[in-house]
């Protein structure tokens, strides 16, 4: 009995993972996962942000290479961290992020890097507009294949995506938020296609946080926390209840808002501190209208590609907006220019602290200070004492480790990092402070550390505007929430009156 | 043993220059004495200041990960603007005035079309390179121009001041300045963050374009104040002096001194220890007679191994 | 093929240069005059054909004169110094050529220096090293003594295509150099290299979006090198054009042939922002420089006016791609979906 089930096991078992870590420095983002996956078999990923989904997934397809850890696809081992082998050996995926080439055609990035090609070695052209064709009909996608992916609607680029990966004609197809942007229609026929692999033994990996997709396609799903796997269920099995819980951890799941010991301040003091009136930019966001109160915390969450980061970016001043009126303590403003909008009283901390946030070979002292730095010029020089007092200041009030003013931040440990981060925007003194995805990357420790410096601004009447994809945080520190999906503002709540469960269903409502 | 060396040449890394200093100066006066008479000493700090004062006038732009090409003509301008207005009649301070605000003003054009308009630092100088050159042909024709008279003019060049020739004391003074803008002001730590990570400095509210529009018109400065000492010691004055490799000499001092093409840390104090690494070097191959492609190849060798490391750091 | 709107621009404008000319300058729209054109330009238009490759890959190549003079000087070192028969110095020096580009290939992939920071050393180096193997200062003798191998000199063949043609009665042709000829041979192949290779799309994929280009499996190494390498060749064989005209090579040969190659490539179209462009505009961009310049100087325009000019004119090549660049990141602007 064991060996043919062994045997049927090695039959139908199409990869197997095991032990994968993966290490960025101090951060594990994936701590000893095995996966494994059967033809035709459609799996769940499931997970909030941070959880080590896209990291599962990066290595699975060879885009990055894990610290420790082997895969085998039917049965024989996978080279590690090479793209090229990965696709050769059938594992295709669709990224969250656009990887297509946006000034060449459709035709071009579909077959991108595997053009078929004639005895000379040249393009065959003609084969390559067939197997398109072909293609495009038989999954129902339509798509002009001369057009110019970069003009291409968000919508028709992740069909474009989809029929990318496709081509591949893969033994395993991995998907990472594949419906983000899709209508109900193309939902369903994506479903449709997905039914069609999985009759043709693909094994189909789907991140998702659509619940109700999820019930209606997938047979198992994998569920991750904090880069570990907690649970591996049938979909069937486990009730929609069970599952948050799982996701969110036991007791976020339970409480509401009410339920905590933490005082909430829903609307602050009652001051309107910034107004946000039919807030649009074409293609991106559309008629985003919110208050913002002075003395309170405001979360707006939502799923990746809700266009939150683009929001703040656009009132900050950094990227530009087509539409709406924002009003700062009752002044319109109209900041064309990050140090504008500072002027006027607003800062951000941006998602990407690496990319965006940090001079990384600078000292503390000198991040810390970059915001302020006309504070501290009498004439042409630089007061270099004053510089140093409030930067022992700062780091004294934040709790930086090691305490030393002239380290150069990269080698602070992430949570250093971002309370770095922080305490530059805090040191600005901003009547708004924004901050997307605070504690992105961010351990444990240090995370409550953060929670508490914004809860002391928020009491000092700062009025706090937070994007977070972490539900568990929102829960944590809002006293209000916003939900986005889509580029448009869906519902806004009072932390009290909402339960996660209400949330988690609400950010992956079908449009 | 190799575990003792690597933390070692870690240690040493930041003093490595120094080090190569005081190792070759030793190393050429072993093979050769007369390297360490005072003349010739002085004779290489002489020959290097040229270079010198451009290179800590163009460390900033560097910095940025920018690169000025256009120092070569801006030098010859600036030196044929300052003796025309001589000639002119005008009084030395207006000359000098005249010569310093022509270059002043191409490297304000350079830094406005980087800074503002965004257009690639590495194109936008080659071109002024192109465009200066032309003017500075047009303005003074092909000849060599010499200086009659115009004593307190030419003192710049070959005079002494407290037993330094001027060149030397200018260079002294000018890398004091450019010193004490990088520490004692601002500009040091706003050119510092746009060369670590331009889109975080504007993120943070620097207004990067003014500092540009600054540092590239400094980085002109430097090349008209090179451009008048030169005049003012060969006594002449010639739209095609700076000639092609000019650019190439200061940028590698800058290089030499450790400071990286790719933007972010660096220093005036570098750079000039890298000028000074240059002089020990052009003076000790002269002196021990090494040929001109010998040298050039060994100066090529020396840059390359120097991006590598900072590169690689 | 698709003809964009940049690219008809392009030739209208080329077309309007050459109209303003011959109108305007005396001598401009005769036979010599196109032959000038055509001999004093090929070979920039063989340069500006390398170019291509680094820009689209978002690179460039400052190293290009100094690769032309490299291959020059070699061939002058093998055929008057060595003695090698002219049907081995060719190869040779484009072999040389070749080796200068890959290694700036190898450069920028190995050492992950930019290629602005690689070329410009590379620039500097191979200067250097002409200086080195410089013939003329081995035996200064041979300095004024002409390259007469028939391979070499054969390069500088005109061909009267006006008698060939039998219309010689009726409208004065100008005869067409042989460098016109390869520059066009070129041309078709660099053109069917990118359009219609695995090689050339993967060169536009890299400089479109490097990251999916990785992500599909595309080795980025291997098609960075190769293109540096391409960009020297061309360098190369327009090294022996020129020395065949010069009947003799010197250490300055190429000095700011980059310039005027980048010019070309930019004003052509080739953004520098990668993945845009094609092999034709950097072409018609090498002739209509040498156009602008040659009608200049039958103006009376001065060659320091021109060299102002040249400069002005990159210039606003550069600031023109700026504004197509923004405008395609506007429009692009949804595909670079990040953040939440």
């Amino acid at each position: 009995m064991a060996s043919s089930s062994q045997a049927f096991e090695a039959a139908t078992s199409l990869i197997e993972a095991r032990g994968l870590t993966k290490v960025y420095g101090d951060l594990v983002a994936l701590d000893n996962v095995d996966f494994c996956l059967r033809r035709g078999e459609v799996r769940a990923l499931l997970g909030s942000n941070g959880a080590g989904k896209s990291t599962l997934i990066k290595i699975l397809t060879g885009a990055v290479a894990p610290s420790a850890g082997g895969i085998w696809l039917e049965g024989k081992p996978m080279p590690l961290g090479r793209p090229e082998e990965t696709i050769r050996r059938g594992v295709a995926c669709i990224y969250q992020h656009s990887n297509l080439a946006p000034a060449m055609t459709v035709l071009d990035n579909i077959f991108l890097g595997r053009q078929p090609t004639n005895w000379f070695g040249l393009l065959d052209r003609k084969r390559q507009r067939r197997e398109a064709v072909a293609l495009l009909s038989h999954y129902g996608i339509e798509l002009d294949l001369d057009a110019t992916v970069g003009e291409l609607s968000t919508v028709k680029q992740k069909e474009v995506e989809i029929a990318k990966a496709l081509a591949i004609n893969a033994k395993v197809l991995l998907m990472d938020e594949p419906t983000g942007w899709l209508a109900a229609s193309d939902v369903r026929r994506l479903h449709e296609t997905i039914r069609q692999l999985k009759s043709r033994g693909v094994g189909i990996v789907y991140i998702s946080h659509m619940l109700d997709e999820i019930s209606g396609i997938c047979d198992t799903m994998t569920i991750m926390r904090d880069g570990c796997v907690i649970a591996e269920a049938d979909v069937a099995a486990m009730a929609r209840s069970e599952l948050v819980r799982l996701m969110v951890g036991e007791r976020l799941a339970r409480e509401s808002g009410s339920a905590s010991a933490v005082k909430r301040r829903p609307r602050g003091d009652g001051t309107i501190r910034l107004s946000v009136r039919d807030y649009s930019r074409n293609g991106v966001f559309r008629d985003v209208s919110f208050d913002l109160y002075a003395g309170e915390i405001f979360c707006l969450t939502g799923l990746i590609g809700s266009k939150r980061t683009e929001l703040l970016r656009s009132l900050f001043g950094a990227e530009p907006h087509d539409g709406g009126r924002v009003e700062l303590d009752g002044r319109p403003i109209r900041p064309r220019s990050p140090a504008a909008a500072m002027a006027a009283g607003f800062g951000l901390a941006p998602e990407d602290r690496h990319r965006d946030g940090l001079m990384l070979n600078l000292s503390v002292t000198e991040n810390l200070v970059m915001t302020i730095l006309g504070r501290f010029v009498r004439g042409i020089l630089l007061m270099h004492g004053a510089i140093e007092a409030s930067s022992a200041r700062s780091i004294a009030a934040l709790g930086i480790h090691p305490p030393d003013g002239s380290r150069p931040v990269r080698l602070l440990s992430g949570g250093n990092q971002q309370k770095v981060l922080v305490g530059k925007w805090l040191n600005l003194g901003p009547r708004v402070l924004a901050l997307d995805e605070p504690t992105v990357g961010v351990d444990v420790g240090a995370k409550a550390e953060i929670y508490a410096i914004l809860r002391a601004e928020r009491d000092r009447g700062v009025a706090v505007l937070i994007v977070s994809s972490d539900l568990e945080e929102v829960m944590t520190i809002a006293d209000r929430i916003g939900v986005m999906a889509s580029g448009r503002l869906t519902a806004t709540h009072d932390a009290t009156d909402v339960s996660m469960g209400q949330l988690v269903a609400e950010i992956g409502a079908a449009e | 043993m190799i575990q003792a060396i690597v933390p070692l040449a870690r240690r040493l890394a930041p003093r490595a220059l120094m080090i190569a200093i005081v190792l070759f100066v030793l190393v050429f006066s072993a093979l050769q004495p007369a390297f360490l008479k005072p003349e010739n000493l002085i004779g290489i700090v002489r020959q290097v200041s040229l270079v010198g004062i451009m290179a800590v006038c163009m460390t900033f732009v560097i910095m940025t990960g920018g690169i000025d090409l256009s120092v070569g003509p801006v030098l010859a301008m600036a030196g044929l603007v300052a003796v025309f207005a001589l000639d002119a009649g005008q009084a030395l301070p207006v000359s000098l005035a005249a010569g310093i605000s022509i270059g002043v003003l191409i490297g304000l054009t350079n830094g406005f079309l980087v800074g503002v308009f965004g257009l690639p630092p590495i194109i936008v100088t080659l071109a002024m390179l192109s465009v200066v050159r032309g003017s500075a042909l047009i303005v003074g024709g092909p000849d060599l121009h010499a200086i009659r008279g115009h004593y307190s003019y030419t003192f710049i060049g070959t005079g002494s001041l407290v037993g330094l020739p001027m060149p030397i004391c200018l260079f002294a003074v000018v890398a004091t300045a450019a010193a004490f803008l990088q520490f004692a002001t601002p500009l040091g730590v706003r050119v510092a963050a746009i060369g670590d990570n331009e889109r975080a400095a504007y993120l943070s509210g620097q207004r990067v374009w003014r500092t540009k529009l600054a540092i590239y018109a400094l980085s002109s400065f430097g090349a008209s104040v090179a451009g008048i000492i030169l005049t003012s010691q060969v006594h002449t004055a010639a739209a095609t002096y700076g000639e092609f490799g000019t650019e190439l000499d200061v940028i590698a001092s800058v290089v030499l001194g450790g400071t990286s093409l790719s933007g972010g840390r660096g220093s005036v104090v570098r750079t000039v220890l890298g000028v000074l690494f240059l002089g020990v070097m052009n003076s000790g191959m002269a002196i021990l007679n090494v040929p001109i492609d010998g040298q050039l190849i060994a100066k090529g060798l020396l840059i390359a191994l120097a991006l590598a490391a900072a590169e690689l750091q | 093929m698709r003809v964009s709107i940049g690219s008809l621009t392009l030739v209208a404008f080329f077309l309007s240069v050459l109209a303003f000319f011959s109108a305007f300058a005396p001598n401009f729209a005769t036979a010599a005059n196109m032959e000038n054109l055509m001999s004093g330009f090929s070979f920039v238009a063989i340069v500006a054909i390398g170019q291509t490759f680094p820009i689209l890959l978002r690179g460039i190549d400052l190293s290009v004169g100094a690769t032309l003079a490299l291959a020059g000087m070699t061939a002058f070192d093998l055929s008057l110094i060595a003695g090698w028969p002219g049907y081995l110095v060719l190869p040779a020096a484009l072999v040389v050529a070749t080796l200068a580009g890959l290694v700036n290939g190898l450069l920028i992939v190995f050492l992950r220096l930019q290629p602005f920071i690689a070329t410009l050393a590379t620039l500097a180096a191979y200067r250097g090293l002409v200086y080195s193997i410089s013939g003329r200062q081995l035996v200064p003798s041979l300095s004024t003594t002409p390259i007469t191998d028939p391979w070499i000199a054969g390069l500088e063949t005109y061909y009267d295509l006006g008698s060939w043609l039998g219309v010689s009665s009726l409208v004065r042709l100008p005869w067409f150099p042989l460098s016109f000829f390869i520059m066009l041979a070129v041309l078709l192949l660099v053109w069917a290299l990118l359009s219609a290779t695995k090689f050339g799309r993967n060169v536009y994929a890299i400089g479109g979006n490097a990251e999916a280009a990785r992500l599909a499996g595309i080795s980025i190494a291997r098609t960075v090198v190769l293109s540096y390498g391409l960009c020297g060749l061309c360098a190369g064989l327009s090294a022996l054009l020129l020395v065949a005209r010069l009947t003799t090579a010197t250490e300055a040969l190429g000095v700011g042939t980059e310039l005027t190659a980048i010019a070309a490539a930019v004003i052509g179209g080739v953004s520098l922002s990668g993945g845009v462009g094609s092999v034709f505009g950097p072409v018609v961009g090498a002739f209509l420089l040498g156009a602008v310049l040659l009608g200049l100087t039958q103006l009376g325009i001065s060659q320091y006016v021109q060299q102002i000019l040249t400069g002005l004119i990159l210039l606003m090549a550069v600031a023109s791609d700026r504004v197509a660049f923004v405008r395609r990141r506007k429009r692009f602007a949804a595909s670079l979906g990040e953040g939440a």
